[in-house]
């Protein structure tokens, strides 16, 4: 054996170590998270259930049903449309883990885009993970990316040409769920997973139905409910009631020509009064600086604090941070709120629940203490 | 179709990088092969 082959032997040997490592890093990702729902749970479906096609795929995932045995009306929370929108999927979770439903249905779909959990945004240098103090210990959730996984759905158009209206879109966006409603059975892999949600909402006869997000704090609609024309009484009572509580939510109507969000599709097709939330990330900005996991759970940037005090950018940041805490509260609080008008104005169908924290209670228990 | 056409390129690309490295005698230059053999073995096996 000569020389050089000795060496490269020693290098092949050293990459597949460094290859089994990364391998390793990136498998965990395909984990799904240890979701412990409330003593309420009384089934666990999946989405496949709606959609068959999906079964055994990366966009099958858990569908948690309160029942309470009353009649009433049936209520879908989703989060995790955004896998990088960690308040979105914490709030559900916060939710799934201690919600108590008194009157009608309850379900919860707290990671909807299974896919984006499985890998990271590339170029962001995000971390793939983050954990939170439960009441039963250290509880670990990953942090995926804004679309479906580019192993489940590739390659990506240079145009994305929404089905069915053929409205034009960045390439990129053909992999996010939150432009593919309301999907087709036989479409692409984030089509079908959409269109998976809209049969849930019709088989299942669905009356009120959420969808929970982030944005970065330069984007004009965050602190925001974004509703369809269906639901403008009971966005508006719910942000009345919100500013009583000295909380402030813009309300947002969803646009009637902009095509494939499930404010807009959710309420065109289906019976159901959809609601789309948005809290300020930090970790979503391009002033974010040092992209970790501290950020996500702080929400403490050093750029965004000196963009505040430059008083030149619009943004929605406070001094002190947006911590995860706070945007899961203001989740809970508007989620609650939401319920409530639906419940004064179309009281005919009540969804009856209990046992949520309260904002003031999340921000200053945090977040954890309302994890199982 | 096109997904596993990709792959299938990839796949022919880390036999030649793995080719090239075993007969590259600079082992400076067989360090840098093998951190591109990484990424493209990550590729093959749809781990990334």
């Amino acid at each position: 054996m000569q020389k050089h082959h000795i060496s490269a032997l020693v290098i092949l040997a050293a990459a597949a170590a460094a290859a089994a490592l990364a391998a390793s890093d990136f498998l965990q990702m395909r984990h799904p998270d240890n979701l412990l729902a409330s003593p309420g749970l009384t089934t666990v479906r999946q989405l496949s259930d709606y959609a068959p096609w999906l079964k055994g795929t990366n966009g099958d995932t858990r569908i948690f049903e309160f029942d309470s045995g009353i009649p009433g009306g049936t209520l879908l929370l989703l989060g995790g449309t955004h896998p990088n929108e960690p308040a979105g999927f914490i709030a559900a979770t916060v939710i799934l883990e201690n919600i108590r439903v008194e009157q009608g249905r309850v379900l919860v779909i707290p990671q909807a885009c299974a896919s984006g959990f499985t890998c990271t945004d590339p170029f962001e240098g995000a971390p793939m993970n983050f954990s939170l103090e439960g009441r039963s210990g250290t509880r670990t959730f990953r942090f995926g990316s804004r679309v479906s996984n580019p192993l489940d759905q590739w390659p990506d158009p240079l145009v994305y040409s929404h089905y069915p209206s053929g409205q034009q879109l960045s390439g990129f966006e053909t992999r996010n769920l939150n432009r593919s409603y309301p999907g087709r059975p036989d479409g692409t892999f984030t089509e079908q997973v959409g269109n998976a949600i809209v049969e849930l909402l019709r088989q299942e006869n669905v009356d009120l139905a959420f969808d929970l997000h982030e944005a970065a704090p330069e984007i004009p609609i965050i602190n925001a409910i974004v509703y369809h024309e269906k639901g403008e009484d009971l966005a508006m009572s719910a942000v009345l009631a919100l500013e009583f509580e000295d909380m402030r939510y813009a309300p947002e109507l969803s646009p009637a020509n902009f095509r494939g969000l499930s404010h807009r599709e959710w309420g065109d097709g289906t019976n159901v009064i959809p609601f789309l939330m948005e809290t300020s990330n930090p970790i979503q900005g391009r002033l974010r600086g040092r992209t970790n996991a501290d950020l996500i759970v702080k929400g403490v940037s050093d750029g965004y604090r000196r963009a505040l005090e430059s008083g030149v950018l619009r943004i929605e940041y406070e001094a002190d941070g947006e911590p995860l805490s706070r945007r899961v509260g203001r989740h809970v609080q508007g989620f609650t709120a939401l319920v409530n008008a639906y419940n004064e104005y179309r009281g005919e169908r009540p969804i009856v629940i209990s046992n949520l924290p309260s904002f003031p209670e999340v921000l200053s228990n945090g977040v954890g203490s309302y994890l199982n | 179709m096109l997904y596993w056409t990709y792959i299938a390129i990839v796949a022919i690309l880390a036999v030649v990088v793995l080719v090239e490295l075993v007969n590259e005698r600079s082992w400076k230059r067989q360090a840098a092969m093998a951190m591109v053999l990484v990424v493209f073995i990550l590729r093959v096996l749809q781990i990334k």
